[in-house]
């Protein structure tokens, strides 16, 4: 018997039990909807990402780290460790830091351009001009790294630092700060208190200090200066459309930044301490040459490329997880077939008896039944996929403007090719889980099959 | 021709063992009408298996159309059926959700006739039992009588040199039952095909040009 004849015949058989062909493939409909979404999230995701560092990231440039568990996945908070007075404690975790040394020696390197250290910045308050309340928020060097777009005013051009008294506000805060039109804000002044943490003497210093100064003296040493700084806002920074997220603080050029950060852990381990440096790499050299030379020096770089990498094994996790629910629906709809097909073949024995008369072969009685359940797999894949990007593409709209993705990013992507592939998957399980009422079909004796009626 | 030499059929193991075919030798020539007769249990519905290839004797030779059919293996025997043979049963064996059309050109998919020529051959046969005007209709919907009629087309669409037919009235009204007996013998008749019917009806035997007369697994009496 003909390929293309069983392949009818059996799309027929299963015409003629609509419902439960329906309910059989529905079952398979469930996984092939979870394995759509999450193939659409995967995809949805790595290109945000990408398009994302594209656009914002400077390929040339390099993150280091003097710890690696700032930028792996061992995690920090692994138990207690050894009090090292230049670790900086970030959440209960102690990380090694950059010193002044390891930033020369990056700089040494001859395909280096520049380096810049990452100031830990802790502002205590920050004032707008006209406005009597004290804010909280943000204040970070601004990243000539990363390319930003201006609602109001002017950024400089990727690689430029702004003005040392320049500011650059995010366009979220300005609600918070009564500002009504971006453009209003351009030429403002915001001031920045910061507070030098207090210094611990000993009992002779303070003993010292009171025998010179008297009581004002040492309630200036014990209490810890502060500083207001002023800027000008130079400009609103607009959130790209292609932001991995709100990065919102207040950006300030960074001799200001240096000098702010110097003040405040002055007198404490963290002073002159850095947490992550960004090295800018000279056009024309490969990142990951140079990445690989300052690795030797025992320092953790990642280039703009790993960052990628370490962005899609976040996704590629996520998508596992969703993939993982969507195979344990599968795994229930493969019985669910199996069940069907069992009963069917109880069911027909006259007829599978009268084609065996007939002289239709037990492997092609084989084949009818393995057809049928390919049928329904495809049947089930096709329903779970057409599910999928239906309702994906509904919510689409709603997913961005929620996780404020910007215009024309989805976070759900649908791709033809693997979605072709992943019905063609479902239904060679199908097929295999046709494939045990299959046998026993072809193995139906005929003459007992015939008598059955 | 079909031969039949010391044929025996047993089912079970030793203290179990039942006879159902014991030391038969039976030919019957080409295009001879043959009745099978004898009561429920009598082996001749087991006759019937043997000679059409769909069991096995296990002692004896059977040999149809000059091909001893222990020499075949499954496959041929499988060809063997679908290219020569047919058959009709008491119960019709009509797939009831499928169109009249598609019930006629099963035999014609398995035996591998291509699609062009199966329309045709189907539309014959259909034509041949009158049922032209139920083509598209589906077989569950027809009375008894119409499913054996079309039983019957689906038996003579692939031209078949041997028609089993067991019990073929065993279910029919004498009216009805007459029909297909008469379309049962025309077939026969026209193509000069050998027929073979199973009953335990004496009438219908009757009309049949030899009788063979079966009791608990022997040939008791053949007439011709």
């Amino acid at each position: 018997m003909k390929r293309l004849d069983i392949i009818r015949r059996a799309g027929r058989n299963l015409k003629q039990a609509k419902v439960r062909t329906l309910l059989t493939a529905l079952a398979i409909s469930v996984g092939a909807f979870t394995l759509t979404l999450s193939l659409a999230i995967g995809a949805g995701t790595r290109e945000y990402f990408a398009k994302f560092l594209e656009t914002n990231v400077n390929p040339q440039s390099l993150f280091v780290v003097a710890d690696k568990k700032l930028v792996g996945f061992e995690g920090g908070n692994t138990g207690p460790k050894e009090y090292d007075p230049g670790a900086a404690n970030i959440s209960g975790s102690s990380y090694k830091t950059l010193g002044q040394s390891d930033l020369d020696k990056i700089a040494a390197n001859k395909n280096i351009s520049s380096v810049q250290p990452n100031y830990n910045l802790e502002a205590t308050y920050f004032t707008y001009q006209g406005n009597s309340k004290k804010f909280t928020g943000q204040v970070g060097m601004y990243d000539k790294t990363i390319r930003g777009e201006a609602a109001a005013g002017n950024l400089p051009k990727l690689g430029t630092m702004i003005g040392a008294d320049d500011i650059v506000v995010p366009e979220s805060y300005l609600k918070a700060l009564g500002i009504k039109n971006a453009k209003d804000a351009i030429g403002k002044t915001i001031t920045v208190h910061v507070v030098q943490q207090a210094q611990t003497k000993t009992t002779e210093e303070l003993q010292a200090l009171y025998a010179q100064g008297g009581l004002d003296a040492l309630t200036a040493a014990t209490q810890g200066k502060s500083q207001d700084v002023s800027f000008k806002i130079s400009a609103v920074a607009a959130k790209p459309a292609t932001a991995l997220s709100d990065n919102v603080q207040l950006n300030i050029s960074d001799t200001r930044a240096q000098e702010l950060a110097d003040f405040t852990t002055q007198g404490t381990s963290q002073h002159k301490r850095y947490i992550a440096a960004i090295a800018m790499v000279k056009d024309g050299v490969k990142p990951e040459t140079v990445k690989a030379e300052l690795e030797k020096t025992g320092l953790t770089v990642k280039t703009a490329r790993d960052l990628q990498g370490i962005l899609f094994t976040v996704v590629n996790v996520v998508q596992g997880i969703v993939a993982g629910f969507g195979i344990l629906a599968l795994l229930a709809s493969i019985f669910g077939i199996i069940n069907t097909q069992y009963i069917s073949v109880l069911e027909r024995t006259g007829q599978i008896g009268l084609m065996k008369a007939l002289g239709m072969s037990n492997r092609a009685i084989g084949r009818l039944f393995r057809y049928e359940a390919a049928w329904i797999g495809f049947l089930g894949a096709i329903l779970g996929a057409l599910g999928g990007i239906g309702l994906g593409t509904l919510l689409n709209p709603w997913i961005s403007r929620k996780m404020s993705l910007g215009a024309g990013s989805h976070l759900l992507i649908f791709q033809p090719l693997p979605i072709c592939l992943l019905i063609l998957a479902l239904v060679l399980v199908a097929i295999v889980a046709g494939w045990f009422p299959s046998r026993k079909a072809a193995r139906l004796d005929p003459i007992e099959a015939l008598r059955t009626e | 021709m079909i031969e039949l030499k010391e044929v025996t059929k047993t089912y079970g193991k030793g203290d179990n063992t039942f006879t159902a075919l014991d030391n038969i030798n039976l030919t019957i020539p080409d295009a001879a009408v043959v009745a099978v007769v004898g009561k429920s249990g009598s082996g001749k519905s087991t006759l019937m298996h043997i000679m059409s290839g769909l069991d096995r004797p296990s002692e004896g030779s059977v040999t149809v159309n000059g091909r001893n059919l222990h020499d075949l293996k499954k496959k041929e025997l499988d060809q063997f059926r679908a290219r020569e043979i047919s058959f009709i049963f008491q119960s019709f064996f009509v797939q009831g959700g499928d169109s009249c059309y598609d019930n006629v050109s099963l035999p014609l998919e398995i035996a591998g006739v291509p699609r062009s020529k199966r329309q045709q051959r189907v539309e014959k046969a259909l034509e041949s039992v009158e049922l032209t005007d139920k083509t598209r209709q589906k077989a569950k919907n027809l009375s008894g009588g119409q499913k054996q009629r079309l039983a019957i087309a689906r038996a003579i669409a692939g031209q078949p040199r041997i028609l089993f037919a067991d019990e073929p009235t065993g279910n029919l009204d004498s009216a009805t039952g007459a029909v297909v007996e008469e379309l049962l013998f025309d077939y026969a008749r026209a193509n000069k095909a050998t027929l073979v019917v199973v009953t335990h009806d004496q009438d219908l035997a009757a009309k049949c040009d030899i009788q063979i007369h079966v009791k608990d697994g022997r040939i008791t009496e053949v007439k011709q």
